[in-house]
C-alpha cells in the first residue's frame, strides 16, 4: 500500500518500531473500524473521531512499551468503549440499521424482476430482525464481520470465548428463524 | 434436534479445533438436516456480511441530501446577492456653522470675506498688508559729515540727522 493513501503518513524511516506498528495498523484497521463504529449507531462524523482517538491511544500505548499481543482487540475495545460512552441511550444504537435495501439492489441487478421482489423481501426481514437482537448479540455479529475471532469479540466486549460461540450461535439463529431462509 | 446443531455455526467460522471440525464436518456430510442448517446460517452469514460492508457507502451518501444541497445553493445566490449589490447612499448636505465674527483689532485691517472652498485645494493665504503710520520725530540734531569723518571719505554736501525719538 502507498503512504498516499495516509494523509499524516511521513516516511517510516524517520520513526521508531511503535511508529512503524502504528501506522501499518492504521492502514490495516482504520476502514474495519470505522464501519463497526458507524454500524454501532455513530455518524460518520463520530466514527472519525473515536477512530483517531482510538489509533493515538494505540501510538502512545506502544510507544510506553505496551503488549502488542491481541492489538486488533484492544484497539476495536478502546473504540468500543468510547462509542458506548458518546452514546447517551441505546436508543441511537441501529436507529439506521444496516441499510438492507442498498444491499440488497447491489447485488440484484442482474436477476429477473420476480427474483429481487423476493430478495428484497428478504433482506427486509432481515433488517427487521436485526432489530430484534440484543445489544450483546449485534456487537457480536458486527465484530464477527469485521473479521475478529472469537476470543477477540470476548476481549473486546469483556466475555467468555465460549459466551462468544453461544451469543453468536444464539442470534443466527434468529436471524434465519425470522429471514425464514 | 441434532447434537452437532449447536456447533454448526462455530464450524462454519473456523472456530472449532482440528479434531472436533473434522468430526462435524464428517456428521455435516451424513446428516441432511445439518446440511439445511448450514445452508440457512451461510445465507443468513452473506445477507448479513453484505449489509455490513453496504453501510459505510450508505452512510456516506447520507451525508449530502439532494435537499441540503438545494439548500446550499439557495443560500449561495442569496448571498452572492446580497454582496454584488451595490449598497444605497444618500447624500446628506452638511451646514457648518459659520464662525463667530471675532472683535477688530488696533493697525488689522477687517477681516476679507472667505470664500467658500468646496474643493479640498488648500485656500490661496490673504495677503496681510501692514499700516505705516509716520510720527514726526521730536528733536533732530544735523551733524557736517566733515565733522565725523576725514575729510575726503565722505562727498561734500552730506550731513547725517541724529534722530532722538522717544
Amino acid at each position: 500500500m502507498s503512504g498516499d493513501s495516509v494523509p499524516w503518513a511521513l516516511p517510516l524511516s524517520r520513526f521508531g518500531n511503535s511508529d512503524r506498528e502504528a501506522t501499518t495498523l492504521f492502514r490495516e484497521l482504520r476502514k474495519p473500524l470505522l464501519r463497526y463504529l458507524v454500524c454501532l449507531g455513530l455518524s460518520s462524523d463520530e466514527a472519525q473521531d473515536v477512530a483517531q482517538d482510538a489509533f493515538l491511544n494505540l501510538h502512545r500505548h506502544l510507544s510506553a512499551g505496551g503488549s502488542q499481543e491481541n492489538i486488533r482487540s484492544w484497539l476495536f475495545r478502546v473504540a468500543h468503549n468510547q462509542a458506548r460512552n458518546r452514546q447517551t441511550s441505546y436508543d441511537r444504537r441501529f436507529s439506521t440499521p444496516l441499510n438492507v435495501g442498498h444491499a440488497s439492489e447491489s447485488i440484484l441487478d442482474e436477476t429477473t424482476p420476480e427474483r429481487v421482489l423476493l430478495e428484497k423481501e428478504k433482506y427486509q426481514r432481515l433488517g427487521n430482525a436485526m432489530r430484534m437482537l440484543s445489544d450483546v448479540e449485534r456487537d457480536c455479529l458486527l465484530l464477527r464481520a469485521s473479521g475478529l475471532r472469537y476470543r477477540e469479540i470476548g476481549e473486546v466486549l469483556g466475555i467468555a470465548t465460549s459466551t462468544v460461540a453461544d451469543v453468536v450461535e444464539r442470534a443466527v439463529k434468529k436471524l434465519a428463524e425470522k429471514c425464514n431462509v | 434436534m441434532c447434537e452437532y446443531s449447536g456447533r454448526l455455526i462455530a464450524w462454519l467460522d473456523r472456530e472449532l479445533g482440528d479434531q472436533e471440525a473434522t468430526n462435524v464436518e464428517w456428521h455435516v456430510g451424513q446428516c441432511a438436516e445439518c446440511q439445511c442448517a448450514v445452508n440457512a446460517y451461510q445465507q443468513v452469514s452473506g445477507a448479513f456480511l453484505l449489509c455490513y460492508e453496504a453501510t459505510m457507502t450508505v452512510k456516506k451518501a447520507r451525508n449530502r441530501p439532494l435537499w441540503a444541497l438545494g439548500g446550499v445553493a439557495a443560500a449561495a445566490a442569496i448571498l452572492a446577492a446580497f454582496l454584488l449589490t451595490p449598497p444605497r447612499t444618500e447624500k446628506l448636505a452638511v451646514h457648518l456653522p459659520s464662525p463667530p465674527h471675532a472683535p477688530p483689532m488696533a493697525f488689522e485691517l477687517p477681516p476679507a470675506p472667505v470664500a467658500r472652498v468646496r474643493s479640498l485645494r488648500r485656500p490661496d493665504p490673504v495677503p496681510v498688508r501692514s499700516q505705516w503710520i509716520a510720527i514726526e520725530p521730536t528733536v533732530e540734531v544735523a551733524l557736517p559729515a566733515d565733522a565725523l569723518f576725514p575729510p575726503g571719505a565722505v562727498p561734500a554736501g552730506f550731513s547725517f540727522i541724529a534722530d532722538f525719538r522717544p
